[in-house]
């Protein structure tokens, strides 16, 4: 009876992880078509396109053979930050719950940070051909540095990743523990009976707040625009995946549209108390607040500019505040 | 406003860019020496796209020649044979019909109008504001097609030619009708986007005091266009052209030399155009469009400059029986390049691309010169 019922909330569980992450690969057509392209007046492409059609052109195209100096670590890292999106999304499962040290907020943060970490080391160990210069000095220039020691243009993308990790991505984590000012917990679990309670803690001032600093945290973590700085066009280009191609790409591709619904359905879980189960319609909310954030992040990225440190500090510095408030507001 | 003093002792590394990069239009390869992101010193290098074009015009009947220099460039193709026929038909004392010099004007101040659009819309894109580059190049697109309904194409007009412009160019009632249209659809969606882009107070911290370059230096540096006109400069060549000579139109300028006053000196600039286009629409007179009555004979080297949209551009060259000698075309980038590489100093890495870009470089074009060192 009880290995029949173990069984059962595995199999749900796995189902719940497999409809999310199918409903995931829609995520970022859905930004492009409908959000960035209609802004912007254009056809935009397929809505399947940038979420299905681009990962199944890479998965059969041939890899090109990686410069980093540890190839074996660089092109296992996606695969590990596509493990950590779906552990994530497995926490935040209310059969999940049964396991607390896996459905806490530690645990949450932990994940969170390991996806971080993921893109220094891609970046660090990065080395495309886009930084490779050609041989000689410029000799019209005077070529005054001739022997300055080079740089791949993914060591600045590296360093702006541990720069996120150290306080870019601290409004996010303020966000994430709000809740527990009122379930007076850091387990899933309580939050989540606490708001079936006592009503979503969205809907408190101290959640309404918090929920704004966690959108914000949710485009940093996301590196959309305007808080892209470690794959800016302008000067990274694609910083850390520069040097991903074939089946490692697809993978870049499929985590970015599944960490999209997996921020999604954290939020229903601490903001509205509704975990994400297949066997029950509320799966719905899941799927339509990960919606929402992924029209309101279309929105806000296609009217931005990228930020430069100029921008960044004072915004993250800003959103942090209103992070602060939030939690003294629900401690109160 | 204080110089710019590259710290050159205390460069930490060097960050190539280049050849292909995606925030350049163009191959070119730029080698930035930085500290903490910060850069101290930069280098372009171009000579990628280097065609050997004033090489083939040697030799070349001066109507073929001509022509070829449409080539050397896919968005000021209509100055360069503009300017070209214009050095021939100063050298050999050809007159030109009032209604051709008027549909030059036409062409040239479209040509601007296309380039300035082209230049807000990669400044956009390299702010990585799509939306805004997107907006302007729906404006573009209309001067595209009239580009195309006067000359045939969208990119090679063939519009000039010795004596005049092409029959195929002429300008009839209905074309003059949709001219004076889209003059007004154009000036309509520019005031909307300038309006919108100057009030977002996002896109103007990213672009204010970015790239500075101080008028003093641009001067030293010998910067042209409307890179040396954002710096408070008032200098057009286009109020010494003889074909502007019946015009009204104020030179544009801007204070502070920075990716700001770049963005809106080409914004301001444009209005100006659609002003000048609408003198020639309301005052084009009636008459034939080329003059073929005239005879080749041998000259000395003839130099002409021209205001074009992105500066100054020089073409010299000497005719021998009808065949051009001693071709030399100077494009404004190639006077803009030591502004770009100063833009840059004392900015973030993210702006570089950005401190390059203002000053509109056209290195395609400007890939004429090479030099051969000997060891």
């Amino acid at each position: 009876m009880f290995s029949n019922v173990m069984i059962n909330s595995i199999i749900v569980a796995a189902v719940t992880v497999i409809v999310c992450f199918i409903i995931s690969t829609f995520l970022p057509g859905i930004e492009r078509k409908y959000v960035h392209a209609r802004i912007q007046q254009r056809i935009g492409p397929l809505v399947i396109s940038p979420g299905i059609l681009a990962p199944i052109k890479f998965i059969f195209k041939e890899n090109v053979k990686v410069e980093s100096p540890v190839p074996g670590l660089y092109k296992s890292l996606p695969v590990i930050c596509f493990i950590v999106v779906t552990c994530l999304l497995i926490a935040l499962t209310p059969q999940a719950f049964a396991i607390p040290a896996l459905s806490s907020l530690v645990a949450i943060v932990g994940l969170l940070k390991v996806e971080e970490i993921c893109y220094v080391l891609m970046g660090a160990l990065s080395k495309s051909v886009m930084s490779v210069r050609m041989p000689f000095p410029d000799q019209i220039k005077g070529a005054v540095h001739n022997n300055a020691a080079r740089s791949f243009i993914e060591d600045i993308s590296s360093r702006r990743s541990l720069r996120m990790i150290t306080y870019g991505s601290f409004p996010l984590y303020l966000a994430l523990f709000a809740p527990i000012t009122q379930a007076r917990s850091i387990f899933l679990a309580d939050i989540v009976s606490y708001q079936q309670a006592h009503g979503p803690f969205l809907f408190t001032v101290s959640g309404a707040i918090a929920a704004i600093v966690f959108f914000i945290g949710y485009m940093i973590i996301l590196n959309e625009y305007p808080f892209s700085i470690i794959k800016a066009k302008s000067d990274v280009i694609e910083g850390p995946y520069m040097e991903y191609a074939a089946k490692y790409r697809a993978v870049v591709y499929l985590t970015r549209g599944f960490f999209m619904m997996v921020l999604g359905v954290l939020f229903s879980v601490l903001f509205l108390g509704i975990p994400p189960l297949i066997t029950s319609w509320s799966i719905l909310v899941n799927i339509i607040v990960a919606l929402i954030f992924v029209f309101m992040m279309g929105i806000f990225s296609a009217f931005s500019p990228v930020f430069t440190n100029r921008q960044l500090l004072p915004t993250i510095l800003g959103t942090t505040l209103l992070g602060v408030l939030a939690i003294v507001i629900g401690l109160l | 406003m204080d110089e710019k003093v590259p710290r050159s002792n205390i460069i930490e590394t060097e960050i190539p860019m280049g050849t292909v990069h995606p925030a350049a239009l163009e191959p070119y390869r730029v080698r930035f020496f930085v500290e903490d992101e910060i850069v101290q010193e930069a280098e372009i290098t171009i000579g990628v796209n280097h065609r050997g074009i004033e090489r083939i015009m040697e030799g070349l009947p001066v109507e073929k020649a001509n022509s070829l220099t449409e080539k050397i460039c896919g968005i000021c193709s209509n100055s360069h044979i503009w300017n070209s026929c214009r050095t021939a038909e100063m050298g050999l004392g050809i007159e030109i019909p009032e209604r051709a010099l008027y549909i030059r004007v036409i062409m040239g101040e479209l040509e601007r109008l296309h380039s300035h659009f082209l230049y807000l819309a990669h400044g956009c894109e390299v702010l990585s504001h799509e939306t805004f580059s997107m907006r302007v190049f729906y404006l573009r697109e209309i001067v595209m097609e009239l580009l195309a309904m006067i000359g045939g194409n969208r990119v090679q007009y063939g519009c000039s030619v010795l004596g005049g412009v092409r029959p195929r160019c002429d300008l009839d009632e209905a074309k003059l009708l949709r001219l004076k249209n889209d003059m007004d659809a154009i000036e309509e969606g520019l005031t909307g986007f300038v309006e919108r882009f100057t009030a977002d107070s996002i896109v103007m911290s990213r672009i204010t005091g970015i790239g500075v370059l101080p008028q003093k230096q641009a001067i030293e540096l010998a910067v042209t266009g409307p890179t040396l006109r954002a710096t408070g400069v008032a200098r057009d060549l286009r109020t010494t052209m003889f074909e502007y000579d019946n015009f009204d139109f104020n030179v544009v300028t801007q204070p502070d030399g920075d990716v700001k006053s770049n963005l809106v000196m080409r914004a301001l600039e444009s209005f100006e155009s659609i002003k000048i286009i609408r003198q020639a629409i309301a005052n084009i007179p009636e008459g034939k469009v080329v003059n073929r009555d005239w005879e080749m004979f041998d000259t000395d080297i003839i130099e002409s400059y021209i205001e074009v949209p992105r500066g100054t551009l020089y073409h010299s060259y000497a005719l021998e029986s009808g065949r051009v000698r001693h071709c030399i075309i100077r494009t404004p980038s190639m006077a803009n390049i030591g502004a770009m590489q100063y833009a840059c100093i004392g900015d973030q890495i993210t702006d570089a691309q950005l401190c390059i870009v203002q000053c509109d470089p056209c290195f395609t074009c400007t890939d004429r010169a090479i030099e051969i060192i000997r060891r």
